[in-house]
């Protein structure tokens, strides 16, 4: 592989006696989605916590586009182009949907809070607005949505800021059939090669629905209580016999 | 030195009790207890009640008080906090600094507001002697009596089943009711014997001035430091440090009987507590449920295009209608009620459209009073210039709190504040080169360029118009970028955090432009006042202020103006019943609205809604269900 785009080495994180992360290594490459699979307390989102900053880890360094970043606040790596959904949607939920995205913008921009480049957020939230389908929503308050809403306002926040790399973290639990194939297809659009007139971002997937990694991720890592057993194509991880005992064997049974 | 240390030690001991029991609380419901000096002091009154007005024997009264009120006072403030458990930081700060003022405005309605002697519980007269030193009882009884306390509660959480449950509940709240602990019950014992504690700690700084006295709510700020020097969490290292802080304070007695260093003795424990908090950085971590409080969905200050409107309009009739009408004095006092409402829209935004709560808004305000009346009064210069200086001095002073504190979590920055508004009444306020002493500065006539203010009508249209300016200016923020900055800090900080907004740098720019604009209606206070007096910009006239603006809606403009029609209460010749009553009456109202974020207005509608439905016999569960989860009052829609 290319120089990854993320390389997060030997991150470990222990909350008192409990190791939660041991010694993960992570790759994610700077274009395509990359998997990051596991049963529940795996240690995923623990993981998508230490890459945003929202945790120090106790030892392992993460380097983003060459640069260590450990030390960078979480406002510093958004700015460098990192962004995240919650898995336990975190809206701005006194806001409207359309203010939600402006926000999370004007937060990227520099000086976007003092108005700075307010006219191209305009446009680019309305562009997102229409591409994700939320014409009909953009002026309710986020707090008022569904599941399935909220996970698409999630989404377009995280758009907003043009992000090089964007973690999602179970971005189609809570959805429903139809909306899951919905977002599956949105998600292939968002990473193909250009994505509102820039560079498509690398995609980093948290995701339960199995089926759903399999088709879309160029690479997978599994992780199983906080150790990563597998890694690799999705062919080489489907066939590992870690993975299936860990994990897989139960929902391909 | 030797007798330095004694007293210090004797007062120190005090203090442990009391950072005892506010540790205590804290650790085992994270509720923080600003009110508890006032607990003390009531409780240190009814000692007096009992046993030197009605007479009952002293041996009666102290079972009395400690094994039956006390423990009763203890579970109706636990009833009263229980409530707030899922409440964010700032309601349950807002709701224990509302009890603090309901003990400060209750006491002196029922127990007078003359100061009356407490004897002693120990033999007045027996007494020992170390070298030079002599030793009293009552000294050496209050050292005992701390030492025995702290055993006791060391005993009791080492070895005892409620012990057990205590450290369960410390290690995970939210566990502990799997395992068939009843956090509420740890939590109600907690409370019970952090009341005790308070009695004995009131009835002890009592008699150690030998009078029931109205300064031990702020006295217990030498506990706060205690209490912070354990990281809020240590009972030894809190026990520990508070006779620490009373021996300090007692020895700088010695080398500073006059001057500075005077001034600096009297400030230990808010300087103290101010250096913990920056030395402690981020190892300060609130003790909170891992339940996801209620923030609830609120749209920060519904200042819609109609209500703006309206308040225009109001204020414009107001500006043709009021002054030809009323006299002089009364033109002056609604001049005055309209600078304090400038202060009060600094609460507004800083505590309605952020959550931080600040008990120093007066003191910034204060700053820029003094400020004006040194440059525009005794030196004659331009009034604008002397409010350009005092935002100057301002600005600077609020990054110097705020940046320790602002990256901690809102209590921190409400324990910041207190100390830092302490420290202004103390050493800033009280220096008579910078606020005249008690007689205050004179600021007759302000200057700017050929006009001046020293008409009542000048006044009132100056400050009129500073009011109408800020708070159009607020709104006009609200609605831009830096409103959608408020609100994702406010609904969901990691989020914020993640996207690229630096949630220090927000608050702390917030806390720094409302520290701006706090002196500037300190300085229309000191136009308004002509004579500037410390004492209405001290650490009470603060609280008095945030909980006024709560009261009137914290998120709301509305709240400011309501806040200032307090203080109109208060100037106008009402009787002294209204002026006795008044804050009493907002304390109690303040416990009971915090939770709601538009305070009053709020609630009216939502009483008016319900009788409209009553009244009109509409679908009344429809109505109920349709205001509550609107967010907004539909009252006059549909009608």
């Amino acid at each position: 592989m290319a120089e990854p785009l993320l390389d997060a080495a030997a991150i470990t994180i222990r909350f008192g006696g409990l190791v939660a992360l041991n010694e993960v290594d992570l790759q994610v490459a700077a274009s395509g989605i990359t998997g990051l699979i596991g049963p529940n307390g795996a240690g995923k989102t623990t993981l998508f916590n230490v890459i945003t900053g929202l945790l120090e880890p106790s030892s392992g360094t993460v380097r983003y586009d060459g640069q260590d970043i450990n030390r960078w606040s979480p406002p510093r790596r958004g700015r460098a182009g990192i962004a995240r959904t919650f898995q336990r949607l975190d809206l701005f939920v006194g806001m409207s949907v359309r203010d939600n995205l402006r926000a999370a913008y004007e937060a990227n921009v520099p000086g976007g809070v003092l108005g700075r480049r307010s006219r191209e957020g305009v446009e680019l939230v309305d562009a997102l607005i229409e591409r994700l389908d939320m014409k009909d929503i953009a002026d309710r308050r986020a707090g008022t949505l569904s599941t399935g809403l909220g996970r698409m306002v999630e989404l377009g926040r995280a758009l907003s800021t043009r992000p090089r790399l964007l973690l999602l973290d179970e971005p189609s639990s809570g959805l429903d059939v139809g909306e899951t194939e919905h977002f599956r297809d949105l998600l292939l659009e968002i990473t193909r090669s250009e994505f509102l007139g820039r560079p498509a971002p690398a995609v980093l997937l948290v995701e339960h629905d199995v089926q759903l990694v399999m088709e879309v991720c160029q690479q997978i890592t599994v992780l199983e209580f906080g150790q990563r057993i597998a890694h690799g194509t999705p062919q080489a991880v489907r066939s590992d016999p870690a993975v299936v005992a860990a994990y897989l064997g139960e929902s391909a049974a | 030195m030797l007798t330095y240390i004694v007293l210090g030690l004797f007062a120190g001991a005090c203090y442990a009790l009391a950072s005892l029991g506010i540790v205590l609380t804290y650790r085992t419901t994270g509720f923080f207890n600003f009110a508890y000096g006032g607990e003390a002091m009531f409780l240190a009154f009814v000692f007096w009640q009992l046993r030197d007005r009605w007479g009952i024997s002293q041996w009666l009264s102290i079972p009395l008080l400690l094994l039956v009120i006390a423990p009763i006072l203890g579970l109706i403030l636990e009833a009263v906090f229980r409530t707030m458990a899922s409440r964010t930081a700032d309601v349950q700060i807002v709701v224990a600094l509302g009890t603090l003022a309901f003990f400060t405005s209750f006491v002196p309605i029922v127990f007078g507001s003359q100061q009356h002697q407490l004897e002693s519980v120990f033999s007045p007269t027996w007494s020992f002697k170390i070298g030079d030193t002599f030793i009293t009882a009552t000294q050496l009884g209050t050292v005992v009596v701390a030492l025995v306390a702290g055993a006791m509660l060391w005993a009791l959480l080492r070895f005892t089943q409620f012990g057990t449950a205590t450290r369960a509940v410390v290690d995970n709240r939210d566990l502990t009711g799997l395992i068939g602990i009843n956090a509420t019950r740890v939590g109600q014992g907690a409370w019970i014997i952090a009341t005790m504690f308070a009695a004995v700690a009131g009835v002890m700084l009592s008699i150690s001035n030998n009078l029931v006295i109205y300064v031990v709510p702020f006295l217990v700020i030498y506990c706060f430091a205690a209490a912070v020097l354990g990281r809020l969490t240590s009972l030894p290292l809190a026990f520990i440090g508070a006779f620490a802080l009373g021996v300090i304070d007692n020895v700088l007695q010695k080398y500073g009987s006059h001057g500075f260093l005077a001034k600096l003795e009297a400030s230990t424990p808010y300087l103290a507590l101010f250096i913990l908090l920056v030395a402690y950085g981020k190892r300060l971590v609130e003790v909170r449920s891992s339940l996801r409080t209620v923030t609830g969905a609120h749209v920060i200050g519904s200042n819609t295009a109609r209500n703006v409107a309206a308040g225009l309009g109001a204020a414009v009739v107001g500006a043709i209608v009021l002054p030809p009408v009323f006299s002089d004095p009364t033109v002056l006092n609604l001049a005055q009620a309209m600078a304090y409402a400038v202060v009060a829209l600094t609460v507004v935004v800083l505590t309605g459209w952020t959550g931080q709560i600040s008990i120093a808004q007066m003191s910034f305000a204060g700053i820029g009073a003094f400020t004006a009346a040194h440059i525009a009064g005794t030196h004659g210069g331009m009034f604008p210039v002397a409010v350009l200086v005092g935002i100057l001095i301002a600005v600077p002073v609020s990054l110097l709190i705020g940046i320790p504190s602002l990256r901690l979590s809102g209590l921190f920055l409400a324990l910041a504040t207190f100390a830092f508004a302490l420290v202004m009444d103390k050493l800033v306020f009280g220096s008579d080169s910078i606020s005249g002493g008690i007689t205050g500065l004179n600021l007759t006539a302000a200057k700017l360029g050929p006009l001046d203010f020293e008409s009542a009508n000048s006044q009132f249209y100056l400050c009129g118009t500073v009011l109408v300016v800020a708070a159009l200016g607020a709104v006009w923020l609200r609605q831009g970028p830096i409103g959608r900055r408020l609100q994702m800090v406010r609904d969901a900080p990691d989020a914020a955090a993640t996207l690229g907004a630096s949630l220090t740098l927000t608050k702390l720019a917030v806390f720094a432009g409302c520290a701006a604009l706090a002196s500037v209606g300190g300085a229309l206070l000191a136009v308004t006042q002509s004579t500037v007096v410390p004492v209405n910009f001290d650490s009470s006239t603060s609280l008095a202020l945030l909980l006024a603006v709560v009261l009137g809606g914290r998120s709301l403009i509305v709240g400011a103006v309501f806040a200032g029609g307090v203080q109109l209460m208060q100037l106008l010749p009402l009787g002294t019943n209204v002026h006795k009553y008044l804050p009493l009456g907002i304390a109690l109202s303040v416990i009971m609205v915090a939770r709601e974020p538009d305070g009053l207005p709020r609630v009216g509608l939502q009483q008016l809604q319900y009788c409209k439905a009553v009244l009109y016999r509409r679908n009344l569960v429809d109505r109920l269900r349709l205001s509550s989860t609107s967010g907004r009052a539909t009252v006059g829609s549909n009608g």
